[in-house]
């Protein structure tokens, strides 16, 4: 364990994520006000940023608690806000691959939106495995501890950022470092503006359906930019 | 307000259902192989996802009149700088400085 600790890897990973904690400091407040608002005991609170750990799907889980709705229906609705967890999944699953089933079950429970863009990041730069695993579990762990703290504080304490400094802003900008560098390419071009039309031309759709069908349309127009170019290369 | 019973119900089935999601093609594709059209598709996911996630997070509809706002000129100021520097600390000081500069000037 304590080689784990000390690599390098693991520490870069960690550091890298301190940011994006920072940024998820007004984040995770909201979602501890939100289960107080539901009527959620400290327990049940801390239960929710434990297992679930996913902050869409612990504010739609309770919002709609508190209004009181079915068991099935925040089932259903957190699992649409999730289903871009599999596209994660499997884009992270050939860098996974040559690692024990322990490492990627650990891996799979940290694979948050953050940690998923660091480390694929990380992954396609020293094409190390046990490198990159380690990057990655220093930063999903740092990204797991800070929300765990963001939580109690905004369960226990309320919202203590006041609204005028704009923190929440930070959240939008940790998304916005993670895909900006990713836009040298004309094909990540092709895929991040389909994706970005897309969201918007598909806001009527129901349980903000729109996010992963805009991610899908990105995907496909990426991929099919990618062979155009291939097929007819530019002259 | 939920009962306590309900709220460790959805916790513990939500939770289990975003793990299963996390974990569903780690797990498939560890003993099988990618199909070389997948694996090709799948550079493009942070891409896509990511453009689709952090867009309605700036403007929940673009019109001209909801573009020039000082939440998306600042967001515009992140993305140079997050292309040009690679580096999210970077990128989260310029665009906070950059939004309360602005609504600095504006009120």
């Amino acid at each position: 364990m304590r080689h784990i600790v000390t690599s390098a890897d693991f520490r870069e990973g960690f550091a890298e994520m301190l940011p994006a904690c920072v940024g998820l400091i007004p984040f995770g407040l909201v979602t501890g006000v939100a289960a107080a608002n539901a009527g959620a005991d400290f327990f049940a609170a801390l239960g929710m940023s434990l297992i679930i750990f996913s902050g869409a799907a612990q504010i739609l889980a309770s919002q709609l608690l508190a209004e009181g709705a079915p068991v099935a229906v925040v089932v259903l609705t957190c699992f649409v806000a999730g289903l871009r967890f599999l596209m994660y999944s499997a884009a992270m699953a050939p860098y996974l691959k040559p690692l024990p089933p322990r490492w990627q079950n650990a891996l799979a429970f940290l694979l948050t939106d953050q940690a998923f863009a660091a480390s694929i990041r990380r992954f396609d730069a020293t094409q190390d495995p046990r490198g990159g695993a380690l990057h990655f579990l220093g930063g999903g762990l740092a990204l797991w501890g800070c929300w765990q703290i963001t939580n109690v504080i905004g369960f226990l304490a309320g919202n203590l950022v006041p609204a005028s400094w704009s923190l929440d802003f930070a959240v939008p900008l940790c998304f916005i470092a993670l895909v900006a560098p990713l836009l040298r390419t004309p094909p990540a071009l092709v895929a991040a503006a389909s994706a970005g039309i897309a969201v918007f031309a598909l806001a009527g759709l129901p349980m903000k359906l729109n996010l992963i069908a805009a991610g899908i349309v990105g995907i496909v127009a990426g991929t099919l930019f990618d062979f155009a170019r291939e097929r007819w290369p530019a002259r | 307000m939920a009962s306590a019973l309900t709220l460790w119900t959805v916790i513990v089935v939500v939770g289990t259902l975003n793990y299963l999601s996390r974990l569903s093609f780690i797990a498939f594709f560890s003993r099988r192989a990618m199909p070389p059209l997948l694996a090709r598709a799948l550079r493009y996911v942070p891409a896509a996802m990511l453009t689709a996630l952090v867009l309605p997070m700036i403007v929940s509809a673009p019109t001209l009149h909801s573009l020039a706002t000082p939440r998306v000129l600042a967001a515009a100021v992140g993305a140079v700088v997050g292309f040009a520097t690679r580096n999210t600390l970077a990128t989260v000081t310029a665009g906070m400085t950059a939004l309360w500069l602005l609504q600095a000037i504006i009120h």
